[in-house]
């Protein structure tokens, strides 16, 4: 019985581990989009120092978090990306 | 019905049965050959079991069947190849028995024929580019904690925009080397770009080519390569000669390349 216990906890862990990765997937995405934006705007010169001030903290502890997280689920940046086939990969290969 | 079906490995040139004696194909069969009107094909029994139609299918799935009948296909053609001009067929070509084979090569003997004179005198050589990654120095500075949020973008913007130009100069060294190379060659062929996982190597490939080169201008190509060699956006990697897969096509396709 508590064999039987034991496999159903492992395959638990497995599924909660692949649906982290999913979710960390397209926040990862969604973070280098936002990324990108804010480096556009910046350029753009349409933002207040404060605000680049702002934005740019925000981007870092979002980074920073994200680092943690992939870490803390035994993941790397590689795990986080999807091959779409012929049209390559979902994320750059290196960011 | 006989049990056996003729498997074809390549079409060749002059080649005198005692060439193909002891030379064995799939499954250790003797490789053989038959002749028509000048053109030789060079072939062996294979199972008629293992190549029907549903069973080849199945089989094409099989990576070990697959990586095996390669293996024998290749050998076949490259222990050939190596004193005669042969024109490799696609793996896993067969047809119902060797005079099925000999209508073939009456059928298409002009075409066969102008195949051959292409590769004439030829070889093919494969020439893969990589672009070299950023310097380790870009990489240190990237390592320490930026100090606010405004230089943390400005890293950003850094980073990227040097991920941009580096691919950017690797293809444009990679054009160059194509067009130097493509010059000596009598015919180019571009194949699809592997990727890192693939081509097991971690820096990016910018250029993958088949050239179908002039025996007589391989020192000419090395030249060319080694002029490349410490080129500081790409790695350029030289193989060959091979035996023309690239070029055994019987569609007369010379796109880019100029005649010697």
């Amino acid at each position: 019985m508590s064999e039987r216990a034991n496999r159903i906890e492992i395959d638990k862990d497995a599924v909660r581990r692949d649906l982290m990765k999913l979710v960390l997937t397209i926040v990862e995405l969604l973070r280098q989009l936002m990324e990108r934006q804010a480096i556009r705007r910046v350029d753009q010169g349409d933002l207040t120092e404060q605000q680049e001030e702002d934005l740019g903290t925000s981007l870092m502890l979002l980074a920073e978090a994200m680092d943690e997280l992939t870490e803390q689920f035994g993941l790397t940046a590689d795990d986080l990306n999807l091959d779409l086939g012929p049209l390559g990969p979902l994320l750059p290969r290196d960011r | 019905m006989s049990d056996t079906l003729t498997y074809v490995y390549a079409v060749a040139r002059e080649v005198d049965p005692a060439a193909v004696a002891g030379l064995e194909g799939l499954g250790g069969r003797p490789v053989r050959t038959v002749e028509h009107r000048g053109v030789t094909a060079v072939v062996s029994d294979a199972d008629r079991a293992e190549f029907q139609e549903r069973a080849l299918e199945e089989r094409l799935e099989d990576l070990e069947w697959l990586a095996a009948t390669a293996r024998a296909h290749h050998h076949v053609v490259d222990t050939l190849g190596r004193d005669h001009l042969v024109a490799p067929l696609g793996l896993a070509t067969v047809y119902f028995d060797d005079e099925r084979v000999r209508a073939v090569l009456d059928e298409s003997a002009e075409t066969f024929s102008a195949v051959l004179d292409r590769l004439a005198g030829r070889a093919e050589w494969g020439l893969k580019v990589y672009a070299r990654k950023g310097s380790p120095a870009a990489a240190e500075a990237e390592a320490e904690k930026p100090k606010s949020g405004a230089d943390y973008l400005r890293r950003r913007r850094k980073a990227l925009r040097e991920g941009d130009t580096t691919l950017e100069d690797a293809r444009r060294a990679a054009d160059e080397v194509d067009a130097a190379v493509s010059a000596l060659a009598a015919a180019v062929k571009s194949h699809r770009l592997q990727d890192a996982q693939l081509s097991g190597q971690t820096d990016p490939m910018v250029l993958n080519q088949a050239y179908l080169l002039p025996v007589e201008r391989v020192d000419e190509l090395r030249a060319v390569v080694a002029s490349y060699q410490d080129h500081p956006k790409v790695r350029v990697e030289l193989t060959g000669p091979w035996v023309p897969y690239s070029f055994a096509a019987a569609a007369t396709s010379s796109s880019g390349g100029s005649a010697p």
